[in-house]
């Protein structure tokens, strides 16, 4: 590092070496998967010094971990956010899938992470899937129009629905262009509460 | 899985070794229901199918090699009860199909929860190779629900997405249940996944029609 650069913070310089680790494990993973992600792989991606990734962290699986749960929060929050200065249900609903949408293209690595690798890598990561699920039924039943008569489990059902077309877009790589299933996924989750086929749309693909 | 007779019994190699191949299935599925994959061992497995272990290396190369052999085993097992249940009503209409197949799924797992586990919570924890296995599946009978669909009141065609994120969300729903150890009872959420199914086409009011009519 050269001499003449300026002083930065310490507590900034911590903070963006955790962000900058996290990133790695992100990325890492994503490329080949989180048994074949060693240590040495995240330190020399992240340029930090091994010393480092321990005092942040218990090791490997913390890191994972620690990076999973704070891409699944900022993700709600980008969803709560969205949804929350909307004028109906409809709104909100839709307002909340294109934020969850534009979160997933501008961070395909760690979405990858959370919604693919996290399922099947350690049974801790698997658990924080699964609470984030439930997190996004909950939303969704807050949000959801009251006083309608539908199947209790509607949400999860929903909310699984979501989680698999998207898993199946990141799979083919194409995060990036999470956007275009807007309109079909709106379609699909305003089908209890709107009606079906009232939301403007491609038809069926050929 | 009955083990054969010792000793002398006259049956040919070929069907004692396709015996022996279905106990180290089903023994590897009944091993990974009680134990988790993590502990499935290759010797559990034997004991439980009552193979020997140098007899399951010459089936099999390893536990992962058995695991896929046997989430194929569980699909196909299924996917035969639900296409039966679906071919039974061939001829009627959709939703008569759609409702036959449901009823079909959710009573194979309910009958066999360890088969409920492989094929909806393990499969998709197992990592990357079944996970292929897993979303092939799915495809599968996303093909089945797409057969003879309706168009939507508005006359529109109903986006492929729907049909995928049907089938996707009951998978979701059935594994959550599953993974909460309540497989026995997924016959009572048969009201709720077919009204959902039917929504998605109908919308609510026709779907809660049809329901409520049975």
């Amino acid at each position: 590092m050269s001499s003449t650069r300026p002083e930065l913070p310490r507590e900034f310089v911590a903070s963006h070496k955790r962000r900058r680790m996290m990133d790695a494990v992100a990325e890492l993973t994503a490329e080949q998967g989180y048994e074949a992600t060693k240590i040495a792989d995240i330190v020399r991606r992240a340029a930090v010094a091994r010393k480092t990734l321990y005092d942040n962290f218990d090791g490997k699986e913390d890191l994972f971990l620690s990076a999973i749960d704070s891409t699944l929060t900022e993700m709600r929050l980008a969803v709560e956010e969205a949804c929350a200065d909307t004028e109906s249900s409809e709104a909100a609903i839709v307002a909340g899938l294109e934020a969850l949408l534009e979160y997933i293209a501008e961070h395909p690595a760690a979405s990858r992470m959370c919604m693919l690798e996290a399922i099947s890598a350690t049974p801790s990561s698997a658990r924080l899937y699964d609470n984030a699920v439930k997190g996004f039924v909950e939303l969704l039943r807050a949000r959801a129009p009251e006083g309608l008569d539908l199947p209790q489990t509607i949400e999860e059902s929903l909310v699984g629905g979501v989680a698999w077309i998207i898993q199946q877009q990141i799979r083919r790589g194409d995060a990036e262009s999470a956007g275009d299933l807007l309109s079909e996924l709106s379609q699909f989750v305003l089908s209890p509460y709107s009606g079906v086929g009232k939301v403007g749309g491609p038809g069926r693909r050929k | 899985m009955d083990r054969l007779p010792r000793g002398r019994h006259g049956l040919s190699p070929e069907f004692v070794a396709r015996n022996q191949r279905e106990r180290l299935i089903a023994g590897l599925i009944e091993t990974l229901y009680e134990v988790g994959y993590q502990k499935t061992t290759v010797s559990l497995i034997g004991q439980r199918a009552a193979v020997s272990k140098s007899d399951f290396y010459k089936h099999f190369e390893s536990k992962d090699d058995c695991f896929i052999a046997a989430y194929d085993a569980a699909i196909d097992r299924v996917r035969e009860q639900v296409a039966a249940a679906c071919e039974a009503k061939e001829g009627q209409e959709w939703a008569r199909r759609v409702q036959a197949g449901i009823d079909a799924l959710l009573k194979v797992f309910a009958a066999e929860p360890a088969l409920a586990s492989i094929a909806l919570v393990e499969g998709l924890r197992a990592g990357r190779g079944v996970y292929d296995r897993y979303q092939a599946a799915v495809e599968s009978f996303v093909g089945c629900l797409r057969e003879g669909a309706p168009l939507t009141p508005a006359g529109t065609e109903v986006p492929e997405a729907t049909d995928e994120a049907v089938v996707g969300g009951i998978a979701s729903l059935m594994g959550r249940r599953v993974l909460g150890g309540e497989a026995e009872r997924l016959p009572e959420l048969f009201p709720e996944i077919l009204e959902f199914v039917l929504t998605a086409y109908v919308g609510a009011e026709e779907a809660r029609r049809i329901v409520s009519a049975e």
